[in-house]
């Protein structure tokens, strides 16, 4: 079959599940020499996981190699291959941030050095179930790195799963995945067929029927994906006080939390338990995203404006001029920072949040589509003034609606409770493709 | 009401997009494209008072023959932007108007999306200018509707003049008289 998956060229991280626990290691290389930079490429090939190594059995550690615009330029890849790739990555995530709804204090003025900046070339990132395992491959790295004085390490962010196993605000995550054809993973939301390998990775059938735009030369296109990554801070103190502020007791604290969300903090959908939290139903992976919306128009279970419904709609928009099979993507969020102690609802001033990873083939109808059109906006809802209450770019004075009988509820005046920190769009070529980059000459250019 | 400065094709009132195409009629068509006109009037969602087109968040539709049947425009204004939506659109409602886009040049054989993409490239323009006389989506003005309608059977109610003298409802008592 002409179509199979490459799996031994493809990276692992974009089609390998995020261990549970996890630990995670970020890093960013500045390459100021484009020799040193390809001979780096090379040492580091060895000890990058193609995915079909990673799909039976977890590894004890792998990790993912992936370029900014800047980067592959920073390398010497030829100026026609560079015009090839698409258009958000040439201009990175900067340049977007006003498109991005990146404004105010999640603008790139208060970003993180050097998030955002022409100084981020090569994006590492490592994951494993544990330390040892995690700490053994960033060294090894390390040692790569630390061989050529033509490299800088710039950044370096370490993730780690909390001991809730959810996010800081409190919620079990990366639940609703699609599965991607030819991997070999069932879907755990059997109303969504698995979508086209082409909408994840470049050089196969998406789901137009078309070929994804593949960067030249075809070499470093195929079988890699583009990568988007996000530090966003969360203002966890701020959620909990607002949701304080709104509810009577902490029953409906817990609730409106849920409505926000769109699941309980156990991951328990609102679709499936609209009244209560269910844990057994938040952790059995079989159920938890086994669920559409028809039954649920108007929103009484799970608000058509929550976080996780703006997200994936699944059915919501069957009638609307949208096709959601266009913008689904594999999500890879990590943690990092501390807990807040349960029931704090002061600030501690610690910096707390998640490392936001998107892998795809297509960053503007997949990521960019997804964070305009669905999370920041409210158009396709019927609510234009309203975004999303958990993660959407709020400047403090919009309103929330929960339906509900016989009155709905609107919460009003929500504060902003993520804070976009940095990000950049990467391309992860596949082994292939690096092997082609680490063997660019100067002629080439 | 002022429209966005045309930075992107299809100018953009509140949350409603304008969208135009200019086509060409396959020479030898006319006849062929009124009678799949007449076909889609005749559609169960597209006949005159249905008010129930198939895409939920387009606020009007319209097809024009033009220039004795040798050009066709079509036009309407849906809620969200043209850029954002363009591929959706291409993939969606594209294939609901089928049997009238075979009687129009460039739509033989359109092998993948890039190809649909250029097709309805090639045949959008932007308007020089566009306006409205309401604010809402689609879906708002849905709302709007059935909210209005439950209004007028409480009105129609013996029992509603002096229910809506509580202090509560003075918003909605303002609008009762007419």
């Amino acid at each position: 079959m002409t179509d199979a998956l490459d799996l031994d060229d493809i990276q692992a991280g974009a089609l390998h599940e995020r261990p549970s626990p996890y630990v995670g290691t970020y890093v960013l290389l500045r390459v100021n020499d484009a020799h040193d930079g390809r001979r780096l490429i090379r040492r580091l090939i060895p000890l990058l996981s193609p995915a079909r190594s990673v799909l039976d059995a977890t590894p004890s550690a792998w990790m993912t190699v992936a370029f900014t615009y800047q980067g592959l330029q920073a390398l010497g890849v030829p100026q026609e291959s560079l015009d090839s790739f698409a258009p958000e990555f040439k201009q990175g995530m900067a340049a977007r941030a006003a498109e991005l709804g990146d404004v105010g204090d999640s603008g790139p003025d208060h970003w993180e050095e050097p998030l955002g900046s022409t100084d981020v070339h090569i994006a590492l990132a490592t994951l494993a179930p544990d330390q040892a395992s995690l700490d053994e491959l960033v060294e090894r790295a390390r040692r790569a790195q630390d061989e050529f004085p033509g490299i800088d390490v710039i950044w370096r962010q370490d993730c780690h799963q909390l001991a809730s196993g959810r996010t800081s605000f409190g919620f079990r995550d990366g639940i609703g995945q699609p599965a991607v054809e030819g991997v070999g993973t069932a879907p755990t939301n059997p109303g969504e067929p698995p979508i086209k390998a082409g909408e994840i990775v470049l050089g196969y059938p998406d789901e137009t029927g078309g070929l994804p735009p593949m960067p030249t030369p075809d070499v470093l296109g195929r079988n890699g994906t583009y990568v988007v990554f996000r530090k966003l801070h969360t203002r966890v103190a701020a959620y909990r006080s607002y949701l304080r502020e709104q509810a009577a007791n902490r029953r409906e604290e817990a609730l409106l939390g849920a409505k926000m969300v769109g699941r309980w903090q156990s991951g328990a959908p609102l679709a499936l338990a609209p009244d209560a939290d269910d844990p057994e139903l938040g952790a059995d992976p079989k159920r938890r995203n086994d669920f559409l919306y028809r039954d649920d128009p108007r929103g009484l279970k799970c608000p058509a404006g929550a976080h996780a419904r703006r997200a994936n709609p699944r059915d919501s928009l069957d009638h609307d001029a949208v096709d959601v099979r266009l913008h689904r993507m594999i999500r890879r969020g990590t943690s990092y920072g501390t807990a807040l102690p349960d029931g704090v609802l002061d600030d501690d001033g610690v910096d707390r949040g998640i490392i936001f990873v998107f892998a795809g083939a297509h960053p503007g109808r997949q990521f960019e589509f997804v964070k305009t059109q669905w999370l920041n906006d409210g158009i396709f809802i019927g609510a234009p003034q309203e975004s999303d209450p958990l993660v959407g770019p709020q400047d403090g004075s919009g309103t929330f609606t929960v339906p509900r009988h016989p009155i709905r509820r609107r919460l009003r005046d929500i504060p902003p409770f993520v804070v976009t920190r940095g990000g950049e769009y990467c391309f992860a070529p596949g082994l292939r493709g690096l092997r082609w980059l680490a063997d660019l000459t100067e002629e080439s250019r | 009401m002022t429209a966005e400065a045309p930075s992107r094709p299809g100018l953009q009132v509140g949350p409603t997009s304008e969208f135009s195409l200019f086509f060409h009629v396959k020479p030898g068509h006319g006849e062929a494209l009124r009678e799949s006109l007449e076909a889609l009037q005749a559609a169960p969602g597209y006949r005159p008072g249905d008010y129930d087109l198939p895409i939920g968040t387009i606020h009007e539709a319209r097809f024009v023959p033009f220039d004795n049947d040798t050009r066709l425009l079509f036009a309407t204004s849906f809620d969200g932007s043209w850029d954002a939506y363009m591929l959706d659109f291409a993939s969606k409602p594209l294939k609901l108007f089928d049997a009238i886009f075979q009687n129009v040049e460039g739509y033989d054989g359109l092998p993948d999306l890039e190809a649909v993409k250029d097709f309805i490239r090639s045949a959008q323009l932007t308007a020089g200018g566009y306006s409205r006389n309401y604010g809402g989506t689609v879906k708002e003005i849905r709302k709007a509707e059935r909210v209005n309608k439950a209004f007028q059977q409480v009105l129609d109610d013996p029992e509603a003049a002096e229910l809506l003298q509580a202090p509560a409802l003075a918003p909605l008592l303002a609008e009762a008289s007419d």
